[in-house]
């Protein structure tokens, strides 16, 4: 009969062709997943190659100043700048986020969301050119400036974070809490955000990513400095990707080397902080 | 015509169906019941091979087309799926594809027929599958503006397109209004004089109205289904040999 | 979404807890609005001065940008032509997606068709990290290390055979480029790659199981049904990643600015120095004085602002109507 016919007959050239242009196309997907996977790899050990040698017991505790130059003013810069903006930027952007995933109406939840969409999509350049043009006149080139213009850039990622998050809390939780005769803000506070809370945090980790990470807005306000700046937030003060690019551009070897090394502690904070959130996102699924 | 011997289907080492011996009369619509779970849809599955596209799934045993062993070495895949074609639960209409192109989908693959004569096959398809008329105005419409009962048609003639010589269906009308399902039960009894038809349904009373033979499957106490009973659709339904049968015929379980 | 009906409940008791806390929420949005409209006002309102010496048309035009100085008989000469950011901008962000979206796309269909699970999840964790890596990281390594290279293989190859008739690809054999526009637009593609990898891979996915198997089970081969199936269905989807990552592209500043060089003048070819809006605003902070110049820089970054705004729309835009959409 005809159909064991077909079965049996030997492949047209057609169908070989077929056949043939799949097993190519498997090839050529396979290279571009290579391709794409290609550049984190490369880079990643390029900079562990030339960053190691710089790092040191001095590099990590001293300043530029110091005989023996070290990044130290850049370590303390960054946390300092990052901490003070994070303290601003987490607790405005969660509540601004519970507002929007809770209390809004429709239109100003589509709206809050637009203006959460531009806020994240705005270029760090700009960030920091809008708070050079606007507060460094009455701040001057300060630590309040670049706290300032990190702000503009992590507030949004804390708000974005948390409205996902609280979306995900399932209504039956609210309405488990508010049948039991508990406040509507005492449900938000302590059942939806409790319940919420473990990607709250994730939103601020990746907030502080943001910050650490961020150089472009920072080169227009807290410009960066070879002293040391403690707590004194009326001036420059320096953090580590300033250092990085400073450094790449002189033609000193030594703080090209240092360029290299707090390059490396970038990637390595960078890394462990994706790492740290993808293994919550992935633990906490269950929300 | 095609003949299953000592089947068995695993998902990994799970045995969901297992030692299925059947014989299915060409020419004539055989319908696979039984409760959920006992694995209709996988044997159903493993005569055009898609069981297989599940990673880990295999199955063991030998399935006969006209005396050829689709599982063979040297039989390709793709070609069984040509010759045994597969109609699915929810309608899936291709939604970037319109209704002409979604009927000539399988031809265009196959790539011999010229753009005039799939023309012709295309029209032939769709009256075969009782839809021409409704279409026939509308055939560069997306094929998912009709409603549910057209889109099943639509996806009936897309598979019978391309001239299979056995159809599968793997509960067709469970997704359907009643009416729309009368339709599809017609259809089916109509496209029995050229295709050997193999459907599973969930309902007793649809498989005693289109099937010519009848195959029950239940489930063992090791979680694997297995063929109870098999033969003329008019003896099982009212003349069991199994007290197995009889039990679900008659509404006791399942 | 949820819309609170507590509120209702509420109002029957006395209590100020839940106004109040209702307040104190609602007034974190209207300061994050507030910050956007500061900055919306800010651009605009900063860039009025340059207006009274530039007008918009050479300002997008020309592109000679030598800030404003006294000439020897009082008159104010020079001006602040930023066609050359623009063509900086705009080209390296064509290589960027010129790059970024096959190898993306491709590679994100690999991912969901072919990888086995772990490999995937491997796979994917690995190209997302880059978006985890810090601009000037990114930056560094490109200046170091893949720049020469670029320069010394892609670069030197295309301009010693096609270089030869067409001059914007050419380069001068004995001092060829320390930066160049198309080593800039290779990198901003690497940067922004995990975006249209992420995203494409969500659509991909979201494309409905039963469509697949209803071309395998016609007896389609793997390739055909992507082709014929899947990347049709997830076209518009795939369409708003690439839109995402070339508004991402477009703002990037820092690794590009490392790349580029620092030349203001449209590049007479795409392996020497240019300049992006965003790279010259982070490099002219120290030549700014007059309010002009100051001017021209929010003008610029009104430019960029608008662009990537524009951009974000589009992708909202276009998602809204498609089977399969990016959800971001």
């Amino acid at each position: 009969m005809k159909v064991s016919g077909l079965l049996l007959e030997r492949l047209s050239p057609q169908e070989q062709r077929r056949l043939r242009t799949d097993r190519l196309m498997a090839l050529f997907l396979r290279t571009c997943a290579g391709i794409a996977v290609l550049p984190v790899v490369a880079l990643t050990v390029y900079v562990a190659l030339r960053g190691i040698p710089a790092l040191s017991p001095t590099f990590f505790l001293n300043s530029p100043a110091d005989t023996e130059p070290g990044i130290l003013n850049a370590i303390l810069g960054s946390l300092q700048l990052t901490a003070v903006a994070i303290l601003f930027t987490g607790p405005i952007g969660i509540a601004a986020g519970v507002y929007l995933s809770e209390y809004a109406s429709r239109r100003v939840s589509s709206a809050g969301t637009m203006m959460i969409d531009v806020l994240l999509g705005t270029p760090s350049i700009i960030a920091g050119l809008v708070v050079f043009l606007v507060a460094v006149p009455f701040l001057g080139f300060s630590a309040w400036a670049g706290v300032l213009a990190l702000s503009v850039l992590m507030l949004p990622v804390v708000m974005r974070t948390t409205q996902e998050v609280i979306r995900l809390v399932p209504i039956g939780v609210r309405e488990a809490s508010l049948a039991l005769g508990v406040p509507v803000w005492k449900t938000t506070l302590y059942i939806t955000c409790r319940t919420a809370l473990s990607g709250l945090l994730t939103g601020l980790v990746l907030a502080i990513s943001r910050g650490l990470g961020e150089t472009a807005p920072l080169l227009l306000t807290a410009r960066g400095t070879s002293a040391m700046n403690l707590f004194d937030f009326g001036t420059t003060i320096n953090a580590m990707p300033m250092a990085v690019y400073e450094y790449s551009n002189t033609s000193s070897a030594l703080l090209k080397e240092q360029a290299w090394g707090t390059a490396l502690v970038l990637l390595v904070i960078a890394l462990t902080l994706n790492v740290l959130v993808r293994s919550r996102t992935i633990n906490s699924r269950v929300a | 015509m095609l003949q299953l011997t000592d089947v068995t289907a695993y998902y990994g080492d799970f045995r969901a169906v297992r030692d299925v011996n059947l014989i299915v009369p060409p020419q004539q619509v055989t319908a696979l019941i039984g409760p959920s779970g006992c694995g209709k849809s996988t044997m159903l599955r493993s005569i055009n091979r898609m069981h297989e596209t599940i990673p880990g799934a295999t199955i063991t045993g030998s399935i006969m087309l006209d005396g050829v062993n689709i599982y063979a070495d040297n039989i390709d895949a793709v070609r069984v799926r040509r010759a045994i074609g597969m109609v699915f639960q929810k309608p899936n209409p291709f939604p970037t594809m319109s209704i002409r192109e979604n009927v000539a989908s399988g031809l265009r693959l196959a790539g011999t027929l010229a753009k005039s004569e799939i023309e012709g096959v295309v029209e032939h398809s769709l009256k075969q599958a009782a839809l021409w008329e409704e279409v026939k105005e509308k055939l560069d419409q997306p094929g998912t503006s009709l409603s549910g009962g057209q889109q099943q048609r639509l996806c009936i003639a897309r598979a019978i397109a391309v001239k299979p010589a056995v159809l599968l269906m793997d509960e067709p009308c469970s997704a359907l209004d009643p009416i729309a399902t009368l339709k599809i039960e017609e259809l089916i009894r109509s496209l029995r004089e050229e295709y050997t038809i193999v459907i599973v349904t969930h309902n007793m009373q649809q498989a005693s109205r289109v099937s010519d033979s009848t195959a029950f499957f239940t489930m063992g106490d090791d979680r694997a289904g297995y063929l109870v009973e098999h033969g003329e659709t008019r003896q099982i339904f009212t003349a069991p040999k199994e007290s197995l049968t009889e039990g679900y015929i008659a509404g006791r379980f399942g | 979404m949820t819309q609170n009906e507590g509120t209702r409940l509420g109002q029957g008791r006395l209590s100020l807890a839940d106004p109040i806390f209702r307040l104190l929420l609602g007034a974190a949005v209207i300061l994050a609005g507030l910050l956007l409209a500061t900055l919306i006002v800010s651009l605009i309102g900063y860039s009025m001065p340059l207006w009274t010496v530039e007008n918009p048309l050479h300002f997008i035009t020309s592109d000679v940008w030598s800030g404003l100085s006294q000439a020897p008989d009082g008159s104010t000469v020079g001006g602040f032509g930023a066609a050359g950011m623009i063509f900086g901008t705009v080209v390296t962000s064509i290589i960027a997606i010129l790059f970024a979206a096959p190898v993306g796309i491709f590679a994100a269909v690999y991912l969901v068709e072919f990888a086995p699970k772990r490999l995937a999840t491997l796979l994917t964790f690995l190209v997302e990290l880059i978006a985890a890596i810090p601009s000037v990281v990114i930056g560094l390594w490109a200046v170091g290390d893949l720049s020469l290279r670029l320069r010394d293989s892609v670069e030197w190859w295309v301009a010693s055979s096609i270089g030869k008739i067409i001059p914007w690809l050419s380069e001068d054999p004995a001092a060829p480029a320390a930066s160049s526009v198309f080593r800039a637009g290779l990198v901003l593609g690497m940067m922004i790659l995990p975006m249209v990898v992420a995203v494409s891979r969500e659509v991909i996915r979201s494309v409905p199981q039963s469509l697949r198997e209803g071309y395998v089970g016609m007896g389609a081969t793997r390739w055909e049904t992507i082709r014929h199936v899947i990347l049709p269905t997830a076209k518009v989807g795939i369409a708003g990643a690439v839109l995402l990552a070339l508004g991402r592209a477009i703002g990037e500043t820092i690794a590009v600015t490392m790349v580029i060089g620092n030349a203001s003048r449209i590049p007479g070819s795409l392996f020497q120095s240019g300049q992006t809006i965003a790279s010259k605003i982070a490099g002219s902070i120290a030549e700014t004085g007059t309010p002009e110049e100051l001017g021209s820089l929010a003008a610029l970054g009104l430019a960029l602002f608008l662009i990537t705004l524009g951009l974000s729309l589009a992708v909202r835009f276009i998602t809204r109507r498609s089977v399969v959409g990016a959800n971001s």
